[in-house]
């Protein structure tokens, strides 16, 4: 049975607009799901619709396999971590964790026990009694989340718990909201814009866009085999490399055409990568490459049939300390290659460069969407 | 020449500050002045009045103008002093300022975290309220108290304050609750709190600025009212500032300066207190919600 079951839910604002365009997801029991997509996607509108803060105007919510679409937020056993943390401010940080147990008519004796539990697990014993205004952006993190761990409810709803707080500080809590998932089983659903908790965080990734999910999986499926050109841009950093490519069959392969800005015309031996691509012979298609498949020439490597080396001018050079990234241009559409900075050419030189296709992926032009 | 330099600006700046204390000073005593002579004036005996002149300093200190303006002056027929009329006022003022300042702050709830389809329409036309002049109401507010069995009674005048400030507290209630975040409201709704609870244990509690704004507001619009209380009270429930006219236009022969003094201070006394102590909260609750806190 599902924890979580979401059945065609729309969202239409006073008749016009539509916000949620028919969402279908399902998660299990102890999954980490995340919802992750630009602003406006709809994502937080989808979360507070799972919490029953907006009501759906079409489709179904199930929780444990009952349907609460109707039911007001307190009767879904649902906690939520919201974004600006929303802790009481008039509340010292005990009673801000003990006020959901108290309007449930937990008794006084078991809701001290509670505060005293999840405090501890969440290191915050010392901050019992101070108010939320006299805490560290961390520390309202953790009240937050302490808040809604003491409830013990079915579902977690996590709505862009880290967007507050420091780069450091927020990979830190990224760290340990994975820990807490994984040593309390909890079902999570996470709602996020940045790509990267997207992809530690979950075990399965809905990315939204205009009301739509565009692709439900897991991070690794939508890392390496998005569904269309918008999710394989969304996820990952830096983006992965659309180049337009005419496909030809040459010497019994498949290949595409790249030009550099020199006039220099290669072909690159698709492999089996290319088999979907049969309809599409002498046609434009996407090709779509991740930066880290265009690198420095690696000898081991230069062997494989889907390995392309080419020498290309340097336009950019961006180092990031593990890799540096540089820029090129193949087909009059930028390029970026992770390169080891040892290996990094300098700007204006002409640099060898090794494209990996074992991984690369094709886009219909026309619709977006991935062939094969 | 350096050193010139910072000598002559820094005199400039004494200069400039000399100047600047001598406006402010100027105008404080000038705005004291009608003070000080009521003070001065309540405590000279008649004659001394009539052969001093306005700002002169009495030549003894008597307390008879007070006390006879606290218990025996005439107001018209009766000549009990202002005394009742002050214990009416607080009677009335006490009530309507906390029941307006209760509604205003559920208004202003209502109006910012639960809002349906209209409510900003209704918002709009209870700000009317803030800009109808008083004179208007009078004669549909006098039908209103007949039918109501309240005419000429202490609790017509609090219903009638709390009618009238209600415009105002829910203005400001509403301008101040609308800087509280909603997820507050739907964390607390998350929590199993209902309408109620999420007013009382959430929102009340932070409100303490503004409650003290719409107090001190309501309190010296409703202690210093004359036209309700002229209009809807009579006899034994008119509050003291239609006293405080009965007191002065009652001629008996002579102008009793000392005593109409006396009882206009009386009169003032309670705003006064309330500004003295709270002002610096009214100050600071004007301001409340400009900065995230």
């Amino acid at each position: 049975m599902a924890a979580l079951e979401i059945q065609n839910v729309r969202k239409t604002y006073g008749g016009k607009t539509e916000v949620l365009k028919g969402i279908n997801i399902s998660i299990e029991k102890g999954e980490f799901l995340i919802l992750v997509g630009p602003s406006g996607c709809g994502k937080s509108t989808l979360m507070n619709s799972i919490a029953g803060l907006e009501e759906i105007t079409d489709g179904a919510i199930l929780i444990g396999g009952e349907d609460v679409s109707g039911r007001s937020p307190k009767d879904r056993d649902i906690a939520m971590v919201f974004q600006s943390y929303a802790l009481y401010p008039s509340m010292n940080v005990r009673d801000n964790i003990s006020f959901g147990l108290e309007m449930r008519k937990v008794p006084k004796d078991e809701r001290t026990a509670e505060v005293e539990r999840v405090a501890k697990m969440l290191q915050i014993e010392h901050l019992l009694d101070r108010k939320p205004s006299q805490l560290s952006g961390g520390q309202r993190q953790r009240v937050a989340m302490g808040r809604a761990l003491a409830r013990k409810p079915k579902i977690y709803l996590f709505d862009e718990p880290l967007s507050n707080l420091d780069a450091k500080l927020r990979v830190e809590m990224r760290t340990e909201i994975k820990k807490l998932h994984q040593n309390l089983g909890t079902t999570i659903v996470y709602v996020t814009h940045d790509q990267i908790e997207a992809m530690t965080l979950a075990d399965r990734i809905a990315v939204m866009k205009d009301g739509i999910v565009q692709q439900f999986g897991t991070p690794q499926e939508i890392y390496d085999e998005p569904a269309n050109i918008f999710v394989a841009g969304f996820m990952g950093s830096p983006a992965m490399n659309f180049i337009p490519v005419q496909i030809q069959n040459e010497g019994g392969g498949l290949v595409a055409k790249v030009t550099t800005r020199d006039g220099r015309t290669y072909s690159l031996p698709l492999g089996e990568r290319g088999a979907c691509l049969t309809n599409y012979v002498g046609k434009q298609v996407t090709l779509g490459l991740r930066p880290e498949r265009v690198t420095q020439v690696n000898p081991h490597e230069v062997e494989r049939a889907d390995v392309m080396v080419l020498e290309a001018e340097i336009d950019m050079v961006e180092p990031t300390g593990p890799d540096t990234v540089m820029h090129i241009h193949l087909n009059g559409t930028e390029v970026s290659c992770r390169v080891a900075p040892d290996s990094a050419g300098k700007l204006g030189e002409k640099m060898n460069l090794m494209l990996d296709l074992s991984k690369a992926v094709f886009f219909d032009i026309e619709s977006q969407a991935r062939i094969g | 020449m350096v050193n010139q330099t910072a000598q002559s600006s820094m005199n400039w700046s004494r200069i400039n500050r000399g100047l600047i204390y001598a406006v402010l000073l100027t105008a404080a005593l000038f705005y004291l002045l009608p003070l000080v002579v009521m003070v001065l004036t309540s405590f000279k005996t008649m004659d001394d009045i009539r052969s001093g002149n306005l700002i002169s300093w009495p030549t003894e200190f008597v307390f008879d103008a007070w006390s006879k303006a606290w218990s025996t002056a005439c107001t018209g027929v009766r000549c009990e002093g202002v005394e009742g009329y002050f214990w009416n006022s607080v009677q009335i003022v006490v009530p309507a300022v906390l029941i307006s300042t209760f509604l205003g702050a559920l208004n202003g709830y209502v109006f910012t975290k639960w809002k349906f389809r209209g409510s900003e329409l209704l918002f709009g036309l209870l700000l009317f309220g803030c800009f109808i002049p008083f004179q208007v109401v009078l004669l549909p507010m006098a039908q209103t108290l007949g039918l109501l069995g309240l005419a000429n009674t202490t609790a017509g005048l609090v219903f009638v304050h709390i009618v009238y400030g209600m415009a105002f507290t829910t203005l400001f209630f509403r301008n101040f609750y609308i800087n509280i975040p909603g997820e507050l409201v739907k964390a607390a709704q998350l929590d199993g709190a209902g309408f109620f609870t999420i007013f009382w244990r959430i929102l009340l509690p932070i409100s303490g600025p503004i409650i003290v704004v719409t107090i001190i507001w309501q309190t010296t619009q409703i202690w210093n009212d004359f036209l309700f209380g002229v209009v809807y009270g009579s006899g034994d429930t008119q509050p003291i500032t239609v006293a405080l006219n009965n007191l002065v236009n009652t001629s008996t022969g002579v102008k009793e300066y000392n005593v109409h003094m006396a009882a206009a201070i009386i009169a003032g006394l309670p705003t006064l207190l309330v500004y003295v102590l709270a002002g610096k909260y009214f100050v600071r609750g004007l301001t409340a919600g400009s900065v995230k806190g």
